[in-house]
């Protein structure tokens, strides 16, 4: 039990050693990783957006690798169904009995690759149990393993063959985040490496689950004063009285808010929050929950493109007073 | 764990339980080493040198090792070490088990325990031995400046105690100072009441200290050179405090009776056992017709070991926790061990033992018979050619005296054999107890009783206090000589001798002598020095004195204090006394700690902020909505450059006020000022 218990700056160095070495894999995204890391202490889920090849599966094995988690992938497609992710109770005629065989969903990390290819019966079943944290199925509830991270990767929605998620399955998410074109010096770097899957296998695992665990309950520790909370209220209220949004940010999405700047603050070794936090992680909190409106957007886009939100957010940062 | 803690308990989460076993922050093993060797400091004055040498080697390999220059110890070294240090305790106090080795002991394993402490649960250790420790030290001194030191060591002690609590590394490593203030000054409220008012209780055994060094000072035998051995030291013997109302003794009046002595055998005066047939007689108290009024004083008395008290000749009546003794002396009933504060009345003008019996007269003319004949025979002379005369032979032998005598503090070594008739024919050079030694025998040689009194003359008017000093370097001896008619009469040879030195105080008279205070090169500064220093020298004395008086002695006070207060002194009505200040105490700390946590209204901070906000805007610096002043504060630190520690510490007050957990009232002044201090600069 006891050499299990880590000081503070032991997980601190740890949780920064893994970042690195998730930069070493995925050049010239540092903010991306950060982002990533940010949710997975914040005990969230991550939601990665971007076109296909853009490395969203590799930053999902790298982080499953050193965060030492036992990571299942699953490829959504048009013709899976639910009992596909969570499993499904088999007659065994010997017994006389149904059996439960769990899905892929048991397990700490699941790649939910591609998911908007899937159909919103199997979509939803995924979400609910991401929400629940347990796996109801002919009256029995099974709870998912500790910690359970969900990495779910969709392409845009512009693309062919697509189901978007509705609004109210993307609130699971804590985040999404974009990876975008590498730049151009690091792309010179991956080209020349050569780039394969197998490097990802071989990377340090620079934490333990337990440990995982114990950074998540420091992490919501961390101190968020009266200043603060109330800035995070104003910039609530901000996307609610706005004409730019068609609509604003639910509470549980302030919430979230509140959550993904601790661990923000927490990996800059910090043990209070500062605006700055809730700034650096909002857009990746906030771009998936709101929608700029018509004359905003201009192009009358499904859930704002990330374009428009780039900008409403921008708007809102030079618009909320951190002084009130 | 009991924890105060100051800022809104309520808005954090529970924290995680604190880990006993968790490595130090550096700034923790600072404290360590700073509460330590504040701790150990003053008990090394009075230890052997080998335990400073111990403490400061073990000081500085922990240093070593925080800086990560030595390693640590090795288990076996430690083994070794503690043996060692088993083995030199045992060595340097083999002869007495005083308390001094315990406090050896102490030091030492404080010590070694230093060179361990590398985990929480360490620190902990080594700071309740050094609170205890600590209180050891009054064992040795209780001066109002150690008293002062101890309260600012227990300052230093509780930071230490914060510090190795705190897991992470704060900003600056005198940063727990502020929580150790936090913690530290709402006790001395209740520090101040329980003194006042918690009833005292007398130890449950007596321990004793190396009484061996507190005994400079007068002895129950008088031979030449010891007296004035005692004009080395300046070490204090007594304090006598006259109220405002009472008449203060001239000069020539301050003689301080401590012993009678009244036997001689040729070379040494002692104080004397009578043959048994007059014991009664000898034991009884001898009769004191006053002539003035009397004086009423109170004497404060140095710890010296001894029986004997001391009162201005000559003591009216003996207190409580005394008895008179032949000689009209003052004895106590058990030694004083430590300081002694008792009141006495005492009769400048007096008539002692006017009748005297034939007997005890005989007693009081008892010479060994063979010894220095040759001033006995100039006894014989002068006697007869004062006509036998007693008034006139003590005229003759003061005259004498005054002739050629030099009174001088370093006299030249007398033979064994009849020192009287080398100091008088030959030497002629002597302190006090020569002179009242030969004048004693003198006068015993031609019939008149007589005896030698020691005890201390002049002393050092302090007006501050109204006391006057009495140090060891006052030590003074007369005579007391019987007449007929009129009693036991004073006879101060020395002051035929050198009259200024009863007029004058003793370290005004041998201020030039080589060897006066020699022991005592500090006392000696502040004379000669200047007349200020030796003001200032005086005022700590007051004070210091006061502080004995009223509270280092102020379990004498308390009984008269509660029984004023409280009016009869009964176990509810000391309850209650204690109870309910206690509870209005702790209530005004709270209501305190609550107004500090509170958040002030924030007018002042804001008003000021949108000061320097406008000030800079015209200066074309504009805060932009996204950034808190603190970021603010850090891009003007780049925008001037010759500015940056102001805007970088206004950047850290502003961070620490608005999102810190444990921001109060300190935190917003602390902003507030960096604020205006910027307003003011740009």
């Amino acid at each position: 039990m006891e050499e299990d218990v880590f000081t503070p700056a032991q997980l601190h160095g740890a949780v920064r050693q893994a970042l690195e070495v998730l930069n070493q894999v995925l050049l010239g995204k540092a903010e991306q990783v950060e982002l990533a890391v940010t949710c997975l202490l914040s005990r969230g889920h991550l939601l990665i957006e971007d076109l296909p090849g853009m490395g969203k599966t590799t930053l999902a094995h790298a982080l499953a690798q050193v965060f030492g988690l036992q990571p299942t992938r699953i490829q959504f497609t048009s013709d899976l169904l639910p009992a596909d992710i969570l499993g499904v109770s088999v007659f065994e005629p010997g017994q006389g009995t149904f059996r439960f065989h769990p899905g892929p969903i048991f397990t700490q990390l699941l790649l939910a690759d591609e998911i908007n290819r899937t159909t919103p019966k199997t979509q939803s079943a995924l979400l609910e149990a991401m929400e629940e944290g347990q796996v109801s199925l002919d009256g029995v509830s099974r709870p998912l393993p500790e910690p359970f991270f969900v990495i779910a990767t969709q392409n845009p929605t512009h693309q062919l063959g697509t189901f978007p998620l509705p609004e109210s399955q993307l609130d699971r998410f804590l985040m999404r985040i974009t990876l975008g074109y590498p730049a151009a010096a690091a792309e010179r770097e991956m080209l020349m490496r050569g780039g394969t899957r197998q490097e990802t296998a071989n990377l340090p695992v620079c934490l333990s689950a337990r440990a995982l665990q114990q950074v998540q309950k420091e992490v919501e520790q961390v101190h968020a004063s009266a200043s603060l909370v109330d800035y995070v209220q104003r910039l609530a209220q901000f996307t609610r009285d706005h004409a730019s949004f068609s609509y604003g940010l639910s509470p549980r999405g302030a919430l979230a808010l509140l959550r993904a700047a601790r661990s923000h603050a927490w990996l800059q070794g910090r043990k209070h929050l500062l605006p700055e936090d809730v700034q650096q992680i909002m857009t990746a909190v906030i771009g998936h929950r709101v929608r700029a409106s018509e004359e905003a957007s201009g192009l009358g886009s499904a859930t704002g493109s990330s374009l428009s939100v780039a900008r409403l957010m921008a708007q809102m940062k030079a618009q909320v007073d951190v002084l009130g | 764990m009991f924890k105060i803690s100051l800022t809104g308990s309520k808005s954090q989460p529970k924290s995680a339980p604190v880990q006993i076993l968790e490595p130090l922050t550096p700034t923790a093993v600072i404290w360590q080493l700073l509460a330590f060797s504040l701790v150990v400091l003053p008990l090394l004055w009075h230890l052997p040198n080998w335990i400073s040498v111990v403490a400061a080697l073990a000081w500085f390999w922990r240093w070593g090792i925080s800086q990560g220059r030595i390693g640590r110890p090795h288990w076996s070294l430690r083994l070794l070490l503690l043996v060692g240090i088993g083995l030199g305790v045992l060595l340097s106090f083999s002869r007495s088990t005083s308390l001094d080795a315990f406090a050896a002991l102490l030091v030492l394993s404080l010590s070694l325990k230093l060179l361990e402490i590398q985990q929480r649960r360490d620190a902990l250790v080594l700071l309740y031995v050094a609170s205890f420790t600590l209180a050891t030290a009054f064992l040795f001194e209780q001066s109002l400046v150690m008293g002062l030191y101890s309260l600012a060591v227990i300052w230093v002690w509780i930071t230490a105690l914060v510090s190795c609590w705190q897991s992470e590394r704060p900003s600056h490593w005198t940063r727990p100072m502020r929580q150790g203030w936090r913690l530290f000054w709402p006790a001395l409220p209740l520090m101040l009441l329980l003194f006042l008012l918690f009833p005292r209780i007398g130890p449950l055994w007596s321990v004793t200290l190396n009484t061996e060094r507190a005994q400079t000072g007068l002895s129950d035998q008088m031979s030449p050179g010891e007296v004035s051995q005692l004009t080395r030291s300046a070490e204090l013997a007594f304090r006598a405090v006259f109220a405002e109302d009472q008449v203060l003794p001239t000069p020539s009046q301050r003689y301080w009776r401590a012993l009678v002595y009244s036997e001689f055998d040729g070379r040494s005066w002692t104080l004397g056992t009578p043959p048994a047939g007059l014991r009664t007689e000898w034991n009884a108290l001898e009769e004191m017709e006053a002539l003035s009024a009397p004086i009423d004083y109170e004497i404060m008395q140095e710890r010296s070991g001894r029986l004997w008290m001391f009162a201005l000749d000559l003591p009216q009546q003996a207190t409580s926790e005394s008895r008179w003794l032949p000689g009209r002396r003052l004895e106590a009933l058990a030694p004083i061990d430590q300081r002694r504060q008792y009141r006495l009345s005492s009769v400048l003008e007096y008539r002692l033992a006017p009748q005297l019996s034939e007997a005890l007269r005989e007693y009081y003319l008892r010479l060994p018979p063979a010894a220095n004949p040759r001033s006995r025979a100039l006894a014989q002379g002068w006697w007869q050619a004062a006509e036998q005369d007693p008034q006139r032979f003590i005229q003759t032998l003061l005259d004498y005296f005054n002739q050629s005598f030099i009174y001088t503090l370093e006299p030249p070594r007398l033979p064994l054999n009849h020192a009287v008739d080398a100091f008088l024919l030959e030497t002629q050079r002597g302190f006090c107890e020569h002179y009242a030694g030969a004048s004693a025998w003198m006068l015993r040689s031609v019939g008149i009783p007589a005896r030698v009194v020691a005890g201390y003359q002049g002393g050092e008017w302090n007006e501050a206090g109204r006391y006057f000093t009495l140090r060891q370097y006052d030590a003074h001896a007369w005579v007391e000589v019987w007449l007929e008619g009129e009693g036991w009469r004073r006879l101060d040879p020395t002051a035929a001798v050198a009259p200024e030195r009863i007029e004058q105080t003793a370290d005004l008279f041998f201020a030039d002598e080589p060897s006066f205070m020699a022991d005592a090169p500090l006392a000696g500064l502040g004379r000669g020095a200047s007349r200020w220093m030796f003001a200032l020298q005086r005022r700590y004395d007051a004070v210091n004195f006061q502080w004995h008086r009223w509270v280092l002695n102020y379990h004498e006070q308390q009984a008269d204090f509660l029984r004023d207060l409280l009016g009869g002194v009964t176990p509810w009505r000391m309850i209650l006394a204690l109870l309910i200040p206690a509870a209005v105490l702790l209530f005004a700390v709270w209501l305190g700690l609550y107004q500090m946590r509170r958040a002030p209204r924030g007018d002042a901070l804001e008003r000021a902020q949108k000061r320097l906000f406008a000030k800079l805007a015209r200066q074309g610096q504009r805060r932009e909505a996204h950034e808190s002043l603190a970021e603010f504060a850090r891009r003007m630190a780049q925008v001037f450059p010759e500015q940056a520690p102001m805007w970088q510490s206004l950047a850290t007050a502003d961070e620490r006020w608005r999102y810190a957990p444990d921001a109060n009232r300190l935190d917003y002044k602390a902003c507030l000022t960096a604020l205006k201090q910027c307003i003011r600069r740009v």
